[in-house]
């Protein structure tokens, strides 16, 4: 017997066919449930939504409770039955924190900062990728080595020689503060250069492609771009297109998303930073440099602080101050990766890595 | 003739001239080593085998002859190395910075490739999830981590006030007491028991480690052609059997890649016990602990991509 398909419903991209002898949808339901599968599927399906909300809770609980904490006033913070919701909820530490601790000041220099370095980075770190992934020269292996041991070394060892090195700042020359030989720098304008307690150091490194984490973004243009069809380049250069105009025309539209993702990491990498800021500035008291939005923490405004010092509950109350500081810190990130996420996940999809 | 010869030799090969635009691409990054970080480097290994001392050098200024204080090194040499290999406490520290890498390269690698398997699938809320998995990498960083850190240590010390100073179990998730009577039956090692309490009590971090390299998995898993999933479906293969014959080997390049990050990653925080211990000594003798300390990472570095190295697969793109 053949069963004759019948077209019920037609659409561009849709098509819905009846067959004679099809059970009814009654029946087909019927049949469904019964069979066993379905129901493996239905556990496992609300098995793994369970396991997933399990993992988002763990990961925003932290936040729900120092947002909480936030809106609390003292007394609130030392009474034992007050988990949550606070009984006496107030603003007093958001408004102290930005008035004593010059809040916006900070976000205004955070924001140059970290824009200035992200962008450097991610331009530097394509640039860097594309010519690792689509030229062959005698080195190309050897510089990728050298951009997987410049990540590998911890900066932490370098720590004491990047003082040195900026606040007596000259190029090339090793041991430069010793004076033992004389510097490019040196010898043109007569002296060296204090670097320190300003962006210069954070822009020089990014600039080479030495920052915090610059082998990861490399590495991840690199991929990105070998997974570009080398013939995309090749008709670009048979209509006449020169290396760096295809690069700037073509290759870099084609790269957003890619460089969005990477855009993203530096950004708030800078954005959160403590290390290089305490390298990069002389300590607080001496320094003139500009205050960064992580100064702000573990800081107690000076009007809470004369309010309360004397209370007994006052060191509980510095944490939920230092907690505060830490959503006042990475409010402004949230909302921007609220904006972005999309595209990091789709950037990242879309590109395709290869390994 | 002569002519012509002379142009083609200026202009060289078409190899030629794309090997110089290579160079001109990665350029940044050769004058940044050469001239930035090969200083610093040198600077930094030579400040392990030295002392630094200062001296009193006249100048002349306007203001006519002044004393100034300069920082000088007089070498030692292996002096802080002998000193580092001496201390009980640095080996101490070493050995738990390496047991910590060792438990968390495993971990985070397990998880986030689960995590990654999961997310790729079609699923409830799959868009809001996918959000709430990465907000760890962009934001429980640098000051943040220093803050959760604090946090942590607190609840412990509330919790640890409230039951007692008997039970230091107060905060974990699951007790250890509950998961030894459950394995107790199963004849499986106390090892294997203690790694699984200890993953699930500090999966509060191992979350926060994981998101890059969730995302390079996730990338790795959109780059697999559906059509291998296709043709294992119409073969009646099920899904277990597809994950270990497909996507493990197709992401096998991954897996070698997340390692040598995971490790890279747990070497260079700043707040693992032998960086911390190092940093507090500061000067010479820091320095060589901090060099001696990289040097063994970059052995287990080295050892993990042997590894690693062996089993992974590579599909040929052509």
């Amino acid at each position: 017997m053949d069963s004759k398909p019948i077209i019920t419903k037609e659409t561009k991209n849709r098509i819905s066919v009846d067959y004679e002898g099809k059970p009814s949808l009654k029946e087909r339901i019927l049949r469904k449930l019964k069979a066993s599968h379905t129901w493996v599927k239905v556990l496992i399906n609300i098995f793994r939504f369970i396991l997933m909300l399990g993992v988002s809770y763990v990961i925003l609980f932290p936040f729900v409770s120092k947002i909480a904490g936030s809106f609390m006033s003292i007394t609130d913070v030392v009474d034992a039955t007050v988990s949550l919701i606070p009984n006496n909820p107030t603003l007093d530490i958001y408004k102290y924190l930005i008035v004593d601790n010059h809040y916006f000041a900070a976000l205004g220099n955070t924001v140059l900062l970290s824009l200035i370095t992200a962008l450097i980075q991610t331009f530097v770190s394509c640039l860097i990728g594309y010519g690792l992934a689509k030229f062959k020269f005698k080195l190309n292996k050897t510089i990728f080595v050298l951009v997987v041991v410049v990540m590998l070394i911890p900066h932490t060892a370098l720590e004491q020689a990047m003082i040195m090195y900026f606040s007596q700042f000259d190029l090339i020359v090793p041991l430069s503060f010793d004076k033992a030989l004389p510097g490019i720098v040196e010898t043109i304008t007569g002296g060296r250069i204090d670097l320190k307690d300003t962006f210069a150091p954070y822009i020089i490194m990014s600039l080479g492609g030495l920052a915090f984490k610059n082998g990861l973004y490399i590495y991840l243009m690199r991929q990105f771009f070998k997974g570009v069809p080398d013939e995309l380049e090749e008709s670009a250069y048979v209509d006449g297109s020169g290396t760096f105009r295809t690069f700037l025309q073509i290759i870099l539209p084609l790269s957003v998303p890619m460089m969005i993702t990477v855009f993203l990491f530096s950004f708030s990498w800078q954005w959160t930073d403590v290390f290089y800021s305490d390298i990069f500035f002389y300590e607080p008291g001496i320094s003139t440099a500009p205050t960064l939005l992580p100064d702000i923490y573990e800081q107690v405004p000076i009007h809470l602080e004369n309010a309360f010092k004397e209370h007994s509950g006052y060191s509980m109350y510095t944490m939920v101050i230092n907690n505060t500081a830490g959503i006042m810190i990475i409010l402004p990130l949230v909302i921007i990766y609220l904006f972005c996420q999309r595209y990091l996940v789709q950037g990242i999809e879309r590109s395709g890595l290869v390994g | 003739m002569s002519n012509d010869l002379k142009i083609k030799r200026r202009r060289g090969s078409l190899e030629k001239r794309r090997a110089r635009a290579g160079y001109l691409f990665v350029l940044p990054f050769i004058l940044g080593i050469l001239l930035i970080y090969l200083p610093i480097l040198i600077d930094s290994v030579w400040f392990s085998f030295s002392d630094f001392a200062t001296y009193e050098e006249t100048i002349m200024t306007e203001y006519g002859e002044q004393t100034v204080n300069r920082i000088t090194t007089v070498g030692v040499g292996f002096k802080y190395y002998a000193e580092a290999f001496g201390d009980q406490n640095f080996y101490t520290a070493l050995l738990s910075s390496v047991q910590q890498m060792l438990f968390e390269v495993p971990a985070v690698i397990i998880f986030s490739l689960f995590i990654a398997v999961v997310l790729n699938q079609k699923m409830l809320g799959r868009a809001a999830f996918r959000a709430i998995f990465f907000v760890p990498v962009i934001i429980a960083t640098g000051v943040m981590a220093e803050i959760n850190a604090q946090d942590v240590m607190q609840d412990a010390a509330q919790e640890g006030a409230e039951y007692g100073a008997g039970e230091n179990a107060g905060n974990n998730i699951i007790s250890m007491l509950d998961v030894q009577a459950l394995f107790a039956n199963m004849q499986v090692g106390t090892e294997l028991v203690s790694y699984v309490v200890d993953l699930v009590n500090n999966i509060y971090n191992i979350i926060n480690y994981s998101g890059v390299q969730m995302l390079i998995f996730l990338a790795g898993l959109q780059s697999i052609s559906p059509s291998i999933y296709e043709a294992c479906q119409i073969e009646g293969a099920t899904g277990w059997e597809t994950f270990w014959k497909v996507t493990f080997p197709m992401i096998s390049p991954m897996i070698l890649v997340n390692a040598v990050y995971t490790v890279i990653d747990a070497f260079t925080r700043t707040d693992s016990p032998a960086t911390e211990m190092a940093r507090e000594a500061g000067g010479g003798l820091g320095g060589a602990m901090s060099w001696i300390y990289f040097l063994i990472v970059a052995l287990i570095l080295a050892l993990v991509g042997a590894i690693a190295s062996s089993f992974v697969f590579y599909q040929r793109r052509d």
